[in-house]
């Protein structure tokens, strides 16, 4: 077990690095600077701009740069926003964009787990149906659709709550966006465990429980959700690593200040140490995320060992 | 100035998904208000804010809070708040207005400004705002170091450019003086004519007009005898472009030889604190718009030592020093900038709001949807779609005016087939302006200033909508079938296309003219969108093929700041076509006294340009924006700028405003 983990964050280093690297050369290749506006500038006030953020330099000392602060963890000034490094916008976008996608995370699991268990119990029944029609709405509705529609609904018509901006974390401003970006993941693990649970609950050791005499709530829950939930548990790694690191069409559609956000302006900006900055932060985050999630399957199905 | 652009004309950056989504709420919401707002002459709640609090949306995220650092409309409209300049915006017509500088006198030429300072200016602190604050403000602007956007903008100061640009000065070491241009200036007829701040102190008799008062603007000091003496010559730094001049220039390559080369400094600049509370500009060349650019951002006054003990953290909440009528109270970022009344503020009795509140939001959609549900008071120009203004334009809180904005676009006149100045005004005349101005809600244009917006000045026309001249032109350019006549598909549409960036209206403002160069024309242009930078890249550097959209909002509130654009063949030209005789109609026109003559010397140049059609003007466009009628003070002026200090909440419903307020109040 151990030497599994050891092993899988040893390999987080190259894929780091290949993952930076090519961002950094992808920023390059794009046409324009983070200086290019409507106004062109004066030749001199282009030269000063350069000199001053060491655009000047050859590109092996600007890569090195690169990679020299990708080792430390600290991705330097932002070019865009004069002054700020981009760890401090880091770490102020982040609690944002994890508030929203934890939210959302936990209202999937929760209403998906709750309606693929109940659809797989009463298989064919009109609780099955409904909840899956449901499911199929939900995946087939992107959320830039749906969050307009949640704001006519319950912002234009209703006042319930606000169109957009960000009032805090304990605040109504909370509740579209979260419901908005957990409807595709509420049908999708819905759909999981409906399916998982199916199998599981044909398969021979649930066949022996229920030959052993337990009882239907003992068979569901202690044995077939462990087995059923295991397409659920693959899936909800890397969704918490996307949800939580910034969802940009949400966090665009209701105007809030999460890595999402700050990541598609950082590309329309050319903004090289920011943009590396949040790709670097969520690639690590997918690939930590990913490998708790291999470490979990070990503790959920018995068997799986890991050498 | 171009920021006007990224967030007027084109309201932030939008993807597809963007795209979509706008298009898909705004049928819905539409459909939603159209059934709400039967019986409203307003759009959505008109209930004012419990506190003396305007909510406002300033569009994208403020890059930075340092007023020299950022040359956005956003920017510059927080800048107002926290900031004061010598001069202010009025906010009716945006022409300057006294504000940290009680009054002013200009030479007779245009090329020195006296400004003489009230004596009670206080920075956020307590600590009085003197003539030395500004002048450490304008070094501090164009000192390479801090490499200002806009410092461009001060090049009219005398040796500002030099200084920005990191340029020498050649001394000689033997009789301490320095190589003078006059000298050197090779070519030339006859010695150019020195604009009055470049002639001795005292040789010309009344530079300035008569002052009815003791003071005396000629006040002599070293530093005005050295601005008054004649140009020094000035090199660059880069060894290769100081070489490549020298080589050009032998005599004065020899009179260099064995000289020392000096770098202009801060302190050589033409600013100077006559006492503490006179300020006096030098430029370069006479500038009769350069009080007009005066209340911009880069000019307002910050605070020296604030600046120099935190570095580029001066702008923290817990740092800065201000001197606006508010100051800082919090800046949450990609979310809100709140700024609160200044009690230390020179005229804080008449400031009437206790706080403003700046949204960070892009999306219009939003906007508005912020807007309807009352959780705002008012949001940036061209927030409104253009799809929206059939259903938003007849209410009473849309505000609607021309702004000094025009729209237009641009001609490759490098390459063909637009090189040919006939295909320019065939396509100029085969599209209907009338038609699209109706559709955008927007004046049509046919010249390349904004129409009626500067008194006095006598603005050429260009050609009108004419099909039938436009194909007779195309076919003299060679696109003939064998009689002679216009044939479209002679015409090349591969070599030509419509560039244009995806953001705002720009998408349907190409499908409508291009629909329109079909049916009156008979040939279709392709549209070739491009991401924002790409597009802007390709644009400026003349990579585009045939034709880029563009449009251009007023730096200063003057004929010139939209006919500068082609007086030089680089910079914001972009077209490649350039006319040494237009560039000189232009000088002529800046160095007259006189301003009637000024004014038709500069529309013989417009007139000029439009002759050879570089540009095909579309629309000056209106501001299309909304306020709830209960906010006063707050005017649609040329520029959309609002001087804060007039805003205010007004409780009483029979005062409110039914319509754009009036300006002529």
């Amino acid at each position: 077990m151990l030497r599994f983990i050891i092993r899988r964050v040893v390999i987080i280093i190259p894929m780091l690095f290949i993952i930076v690297s090519l961002t950094w050369g992808l920023i390059r290749l794009a046409p324009g600077n983070f200086y290019t506006g409507e106004k062109k500038l004066t030749p001199a006030v282009e030269q000063n701009l350069r000199e001053k953020y060491g655009l000047n330099k050859p590109w092996y000392v600007q890569y090195g740069r690169v990679l020299r602060n990708i080792a430390r963890f600290d991705f330097g000034t932002s070019l865009k926003y004069e002054g700020q490094s981009v760890n401090q916008i880091l770490w102020r976008a982040l609690p944002v964009s994890a508030a929203l996608g934890l939210t959302a995370y936990l209202l999937a699991l929760l209403i998906g787990i709750t309606t693929g268990t109940l659809a797989a119990l009463r298989q064919n029944s009109w609780i099955d149906y409904a909840s899956m029609a449901l499911a199929m709405i939900g995946i087939s509705i992107p959320n830039f659709v749906l969050g307009p529609l949640l704001v006519l609904l319950f912002s234009l018509t209703l006042f319930w709550f606000p169109p957009a901006l960000w009032n805090g974390f304990a605040s109504k401003s909370l509740v579209l966006p979260a419901l908005t970006l957990s409807a595709i993941y509420i049908a999708y693990i819905a759909r999981l465990t409906r399916s998982g649970m199916l199998e599981v609950m044909r398969s021979d050791y649930i066949r022996t429980a229920r030959a052993k005499g337990l009882s239907e709530r003992a068979v569901v829950f202690r044995h077939a959700l462990r087995g059923g939930l295991l397409p659920v548990v693959s899936f909800s790694g890397p969704a918490l690593a996307f949800l939580i690191t910034g969802t940009v069409v949400v966090e665009k559609v209701f105007s809030l200040p999460g890595l999402g956000n700050y990541f598609i302006n950082a590309c329309f900006n050319r903004d090289e140490p920011l943009i590396i900055g949040i790709v670097a932060f969520i690639a690590v985050a997918v690939l930590v995320f990913n490998l708790l999630v291999d470490i979990s399957y070990g503790f959920i199905d018995p068997r799986i060992r890991y050498t | 100035m171009d920021h006007r652009k990224q967030n007027r004309i084109s309201v932030g950056h939008s993807s597809q998904l963007a795209i979509a989504a706008f298009v898909l709420a705004l049928s819905l919401i539409s459909a939603g208000c159209n059934a709400l707002a039967k019986n409203s002459v307003f759009f959505g709640k008109t209930d004012p804010p419990r506190d003396n609090v305007l909510r406002y949306v300033s569009g994208s995220e403020p890059e930075s809070l340092d007023p020299q650092i950022s040359d956005g409309q956003p920017e510059a409209r927080i800048y107002m708040a926290l900031f004061e300049g010598l001069v202010e915006y009025d906010p009716k017509t945006t022409t300057p207005i006294p504000a940290l500088a009680e009054r002013w006198e200009i030479n007779n030429d245009s090329s020195e400004f006296t400004f003489h300072l009230r004596r009670n200016g206080r920075f956020s602190n307590g600590d009085p705002i003197t003539a030395r604050d500004f002048v450490y403000t304008i070094r501090r602007g164009m000192s390479p170091k801090l490499a200002s956007r806009n410092a461009g903008l001060a090049y009219y100061i005398k040796y500002a450019k030099a200084y920005n640009a990191g340029e020498l000065f050649v001394l000689d070491p033997v009789s301490q003086s320095f190589l003078l241009e006059k000298d050197f200036e090779e070519g030339r007829d006859q010695p150019a004519k020195l604009p009055l701040s470049s002639q001795p102190v005292g040789s010309v008799t009344a530079e300035y007009p008569p002052v009815p008062e003791d003071k005396t603007p000629d006040a002599n000091t070293p530093f005005h005898q050295f601005m008054h003496s004649p140009a020094r010559v000035v090199l660059p730094a880069d060894e290769k472009k100081r070489n490549a001049i020298l080589d050009a220039n032998p005599k004065l390559k020899a009179a260099v030889a064995g000289k020392q080369l000096v770098a202009v400094t801060a302190e050589d600049i033409g600013v100077e604190a006559v006492d503490d509370y006179t300020l006096r500009i030098s430029l370069a060349q006479p500038a009769p718009f350069f009080l007009s650019l005066m209340p911009h951002q880069f000019f307002r006054v910050i605070h020296q030592k604030t600046v120099e003990k935190f570095g580029a953290a001066w702008t923290d909440a817990r740092n800065i020093v201000t001197s606006g009528p508010f100051t800082l109270e919090a800046w949450r970022h990609y979310d809100r900038v709140v700024v609160k009344r200044d009690p230390m503020y020179w005229d804080a009795a008449n400031v009437h709001l206790d706080a403003i509140v700046f949204y960070a939001v892009v999306d219009n959609t939003t906007m508005m949807n912020l807007y309807k549900a009352g959780e705002i008071d008012a949001m940036l120009n061209h927030a409104v779609p253009a799809a929206w203004l059939d259903m938003i334009a007849p209410m009473k809180d849309y505000m609607d005016a021309p702004e000094a904005t025009i729209e237009y676009w641009q001609f490759n006149c490098k390459r063909p087939p637009t090189n040919d100045v006939r295909v320019r005004k065939a396509l100029n005349m085969g599209l209907d302006k009338k038609a699209l101005g109706a559709w955008r809600h927007a004046k049509p244009l046919t010249a390349i200033t904004p129409e009626g917006m500067f008194p006095g000045y006598p603005q050429p026309k260009g050609d009108p909508f004419d099909p039938e001249k436009a194909k007779s032109l195309l076919a003299e350019a060679g696109y003939r079938d064998g009689a002679g006549k216009f044939d479209p598909k002679k015409f090349p549409v591969d070599q030509i296309e419509i560039g244009i960036n995806p953001d705002g209206n720009n998408i349907p403002t190409a499908e409508f003219i291009q629909a329109q160069w079909k049916q009156n024309l008979g040939v279709t242009i392709p549209i070739k969108i491009m991401e924002q930078k790409t597009f802007l890249a390709a644009r400026s550097n003349l990579e585009y093929k045939g034709i880029a959209r563009n449009g251009w909002g007023a730096d200063y509130m003057d004929p010139f700041t939209f006919l500068g654009l082609y007086y030089t063949p680089t910079g914001n030209n972009g077209t490649g076509w350039w006319d040494p005789k237009y560039a000189a109609l232009l000088d002529e026109a800046n160095s007259t006294g006189d301003r009637q003559k000024r004014l038709e010397l500069m529309a013989k140049a417009e007139a000029l340009a439009l002759e050879v059609q570089p540009v095909m003007p579309l629309f000056t466009t209106s501001a299309r924006w909304m306020k709830k009628p209960y906010v006063k003070g707050m005017y649609p002026n040329p520029a959309s700028l609002f001087p804060w200090k007039w805003v205010y909440i007004e409780r009483d419903q029979a005062k409110w405003d039914y319509g754009v307020p009036k300006m002529t109040e």
